[in-house]
């Protein structure tokens, strides 16, 4: 088995997904690091992603996978294979060069399954059998399952991606390594004045369909204004929603402007994690963001609806809350009093039970589930049956 | 006094004797390279250009008054012409010229380029080429530059002859000397590249939703599948029915908003075709729904559009505001015609006259009964315009017989007796049998206005359709006939006067009528099919960018073409062997053989690349 030219294996673990699937690889990189203390692992993501990846614990190398390259090249040169070629073999060159000893693939998707066998012989997860295997692991069998059927089924996804790879659970929710990164001065002065609790507010949503009217965040901020003591509410989203952002600031009641920093499209990443860092809590429709939050070792509550289901991509990790809605369209009432006593008392209040329920994550020996009044249900229960069934087949793969 | 008159004689002298020099100089230079051409130029006088010093110092030239290099810096304007020519200018290319002048151009590209490019500059005017010589020197540059001189078919055919991938760059004031010198070779330059053609284009026409230019977009995709190539057509004309059903709407202002959405529809619809197979080129007939939206989004994703705009463009102006949605257009018009094109931004207009398809347009044995109802002495096929209107009732009460086909005929007046089928639109297939049938077939151009079209340049489809089925005709006389056609092939009346002597004539000497619409036939088989149109087409495409079209269509993008110019990525050959060697091979073709191999495969660095490269080619997501 090829080495990294010291006597440790190297594993590199290849997430090609979005935001949030990246963030919920972060479990199954701390069970891997677990069962394979000697063992080094890189991982590979979007190009965008790698400034969020090097802050991964345990991960040696970051390494870019740059999307739009691979469309310049694959459609560059007049589709002339003997220009294009020779510049894809001239750019895939400039990866490492030493193939691992293992990739653990976390994504079906074609490109993942052939970059994972591009960088290994070996690839556990994804496109196991091969890179034109139709066959699905027994795991992604049951995430496509899940992604089509939206059962109940209480294995969450950052769980099943242990699954994939041979791993159980990790035995904590980790997170990922606090740094100290600068933030502007108007956000540095707030961000570490620690006479203020900062309520972070995720405004945007990658959907459409899956975003909070404008208004409803702005009785979030008066509500968290009128009744949490010293409480600052830190708005968070891309450069995309800065429009909204300021139409928001427009729309609130001017003696709560004092109570709000707009921090959308102004943060990197890392500066992103560095604010979520500094929050108490952070409320938000989006899972990418609030995977974020998580990670930084914040408590969320998270607004799921439309095709957002808590099972599956509830925050993870304990003492997280998900409001979830029942209906299939978008929801006429908010939880927003509801949330505000939550973070207040920590107690649920069911003033709109009619159109949302209240999830309480926990975790066991089989992961991250969500329950309903801390009672474990008998889809709860289930999930030791479907451990064992599905990985009978592929626990314990040796880097 | 005589001080000065000595200085003066002195300079002149010093200037004769550089000039002396420089010109011998050349000479020998020339004659290492090409002995001929250096003798034709010993031979030659010059006095093409005027040549005048510019503020820089160095030698300028004009002529008739017109300026051919700058009057201040020559050097610095030909250095600004070089640097724009090779952004575009790819390896192995064979780089032609054209536009001699004082060579300043020349020396600058040629300075700009790798040691192994090669030059070709044409010399259509020895003469020419005599005063740049006379007062530039080619040491340090001439040396590795080729000259090409002859007439335009000779010098055709040694640039062919040297390479079939090649760049024109023109160095246009200098073109602007011997502007018809130019044009013949270029136009013979294509047709000598469109006789080499061995690879096959994926092409996608976009037809109309109706009217005339219909048929001629089917004619097209014949024409091109004849020729070999892959056709996509997006017929448009299923959705006439949908198309015309909106006329029920009374409200103009309503009708034509709900009408041009459907149109702007029909343009996406365009566009998802683009996207799911996309074609090398989108070759789009007159009246096709394409949006200026649709077309820049095509541009943005590098496929090349063509428009062939069959329509007098006097009459239909909507090319105006679509004028920049091409990349190129071909008119059944010239002169005026590429003229005007040219100055509302056409960045690359072609003259392409109409033709015949002639697996449809044939001779035909008709039954007695056929021959009954469809034939008589003397016909029209046509449409009611108001100069047939005006002209054809002379034909009326003659000793001959006479049927009028066709549709728009509404209030015809004296022709409602020979107006056939009740004024019915005639079939392609009816119609070759009319054609077929009739003694004199006669083929007046539509005009709006009273007899013949003074501005009447353009011949029309019937011309050729009629000499495609061996049908003899009358015809109107138009500026651009004479060069399609000879008078021996058909009788051509200057006047409407003309008509009623010429039908006369004419039905009394079958056996000459015959001979003519034999000719005529042998014309168009020869010269005036789709199909030649199509080669011409596609030919000026490749010229124009010979990186893209031109490679493919000289046979580079097959199996071993690309296998022998695979030195450079070794890995590329085991893919490539498994393809017959004239078969033309695209990443598509390599990922699906690779795909093949099934699933238990094992797949090495290089073909894992492929399938990867093939993952983001497929990828559509802003295409719409």
């Amino acid at each position: 088995m090829p080495s990294s030219g010291s006597n440790f294996p190297r594993a590199l673990i290849v997430q090609l997904a979005r935001l949030g699937d990246l963030l919920q690889s972060l479990p199954v990189l701390s069970s891997l690091r677990e069962r394979f203390p000697e063992a080094s692992f890189d991982l590979l993501c979007p190009a965008p992603l790698v400034c969020l990846a090097e802050m991964f614990p345990g991960i040696q190398e970051a390494i870019s996978w740059n999307g739009e390259d691979w469309h310049v090249l694959a459609k560059g040169s007049n589709g002339d294979l003997n220009h294009t070629f020779p510049q894809v073999v001239e750019y895939f060159s400039r990866f490492p060069s030493t193939p691992y000893s293992v990739v653990y693939n976390l994504n079906n998707h074609p490109r993942s399954v052939l970059a994972a066998h591009l960088f290994s012989e070996q690839v556990v997860g994804a496109g196991n059998q091969g890179p034109l295997h139709m066959c699905l692991p027994p795991w992604v069998a049951y995430l496509r399952h899940v992604a089509n059927e939206r059962g109940s089924n209480r294995i969450h996804l950052a769980d099943a991606l242990c699954g994939l790879c041979g791993m159980k659970p990790p035995a904590m929710a980790p997170t990922m390594q606090a740094i100290q990164i600068e933030l502007s001065s108007d956000l540095a002065s707030i961000m570490h004045d620690s006479s203020l609790v900062r309520i972070g507010i995720v405004i945007g949503a990658g959907d459409v369909d899956r975003r909070v009217p404008l208004a409803t965040w702005c009785r979030v901020i008066e509500a968290c204004a009128a009744h949490i003591p010293n409480c600052v509410c830190v708005l968070i989203g891309g450069a995309g929603e800065r429009e909204a952002a300021l139409a928001l600031e427009d729309q609130l009641a001017p003696q709560y402007l004092s109570r709000l920093v707009n921090c959308v499209g102004r943060t990197t990443l890392p500066q992103l994690a560095h604010v979520f860092n500094r929050c108490e809590w952070v409320i938000g429709s989006d899972t990418g963001p609030l995977h974020l939050a998580v990670a930084c070792g914040v408590r969320t509550i998270g607004w799921y609806f439309s095709r957002a289901r808590v099972h599956e991509t509830g925050p993870y990790g304990v003492g997280h809350y998900v409001w979830q809605h029942l209906g299939h369209g978008h929801p006429d009432l908010w939880p927003v009093m509801e949330t505000i006593q939550l973070i207040l008392h920590h107690e649920p209040v069911d003033s709109c039970s009619s159109e949302w329920d209240l999830w309480t994550s926990h975790r066991d020996e089989w992961g991250m589930f969500y329950s309903q009044n801390g009672k474990p249900d008998h889809a709860i229960v289930e999930r030791e049956e479907i451990w064992e069934r599905l990985s009978g087949m592929s626990l314990e793969h040796a880097v | 006094m005589l001080i000065l008159f000595f200085a003066f004689y002195f300079s002149l002298l010093t200037f004769h004797i550089f000039i002396m020099n420089t010109f011998q100089q050349n000479i020998e230079i020339l004659r290492l390279q090409d002995p001929a051409l250096a003798a034709q130029v010993v031979e030659s006088s010059g006095g093409t250009l005027s040549i005048q010093t510019a503020k820089s110092g160095v030698p300028t030239a004009s002529v008739n008054d017109r300026s051919i290099h700058s009057a201040y810096d020559p050097v610095r304007e030909a250095e600004r012409w070089a640097e724009h020519q090779i952004k575009d200018c790819q390896e192995g290319e064979t780089l032609v010229v054209l536009g001699v002048g004082l060579l300043y151009h020349v020396q600058a590209l040629r300075a700009r380029l790798p040691q192994d490019a090669v030059i070709l500059v044409m010399v259509p005017d020895i003469a020419e080429l005599v005063d740049g010589l006379s007062v530039r020197s080619l040491q340090g540059w001439g040396e590795r530059v080729q000259w090409v001189g002859g007439d335009p078919e000779q010098m055709a055919l040694q640039v062919v002859q040297q390479s079939q991938r090649i760049r024109l760059l023109t160095y246009e004031p200098a073109v602007s000397i011997h502007p018809n010198s130019y044009d013949a070779f270029r136009s013979q330059l294509r047709d000598q590249l469109a006789k080499r053609v061995s690879g096959t284009l994926h092409i996608m026409v976009v037809g109309p939703i109706y009217g005339g230019s219909l048929p001629i977009a089917g004619y097209m995709v014949r024409a091109l599948e004849s020729l070999g190539h892959r056709v996509s057509w997006v017929d448009h004309s299923l959705h006439a029915p949908g198309y015309q059903h909106l006329d029920t709407i009374r409200d103009d202002r309503l009708r034509m908003t709900v009408q041009q959405r459907f149109s702007d529809t029909l343009g996406v619809i365009s566009l998802a075709h683009v996207a799911e197979d996309p074609p090398d080129i989108v070759l789009a007939m007159s009246q096709a729904p394409l949006s200026m939206v649709v077309l820049e989004q095509m541009r943005r994703k590098k496929v090349l559009t063509a428009m062939w705009f069959v329509e007098n463009f006097r009459h239909l102006t909507y090319w105006q505001q679509m004028i920049d949605g091409y990349d190129f257009w071909f008119v059944m018009q010239q002169a005026a015609c590429l003229e005007a094109f040219k100055n509302a931004g056409a960045s690359q207009v072609s003259y392409l006259p109409l033709a015949a398809d002639p697996t449809i347009h044939q001779s035909v044995d008709l039954t007695p009964q056929e021959q009954q109802e469809l034939g008589a002495d003397v016909s029209f096929l046509g449409a009611g315009y108001r100069n047939r209107r005006e002209l054809l009732p002379v034909l009326l009460g003659h000793e001959w017989s006479f049927k009028l086909w066709g549709n728009e005929w509404d209030r015809a007046g004296t022709l409602e007796a020979v107006l056939q089928r009740n004024g019915a639109r005639i079939d392609t297939s009816t119609s070759v049998e009319i054609f077929n049938a009739t003694s004199i077939n006669v083929n007046l151009h539509s005009y709006t206005g009273m007899g013949f079209d003074p501005d009447g340049d353009s011949v029309n489809p019937r011309t050729f359709e009629l000499a495609s089925c061996g049908a003899f005709q009358v015809i109107d006389q138009r500026t651009l006939l004479s060069e399609l056609f000879d008078e021996s092939m058909m009788g051509v009346i200057k006047t409407p006067e003309e008509l009623v002597p010429a039908v006369r004539t004419y039905l009394h000497e079958p056996e000459r009528r015959r001979e003519m619409a034999e000719q005529s036939k042998k014309r168009v088989v020869m010269s005036h099919t789709y199909a030649h149109r199509m080669q011409t087409l596609l030919s000026t495409v490749g010229l124009a960018s010979p990186d893209r079209i031109g490679s493919i269509l000289q046979g580079e993008r097959q199996a071993e073409s690309l296998m022998a110019r695979s030195r450079d990525c070794p890995e590329l050959l085991p893919l490539l062997k498994s393809f017959p060697a004239t078969d033309r091979v695209e990443l598509v073709d390599v990922a699906r053989m690779i795909r093949r191999k099934g699933p238990e495969a094992t797949l090495s660095r290089e073909e894992l690349l492929v399938l990867m490269m093939d993952e983001y080619r497929q990828e559509k997501r802003d295409f719409l």
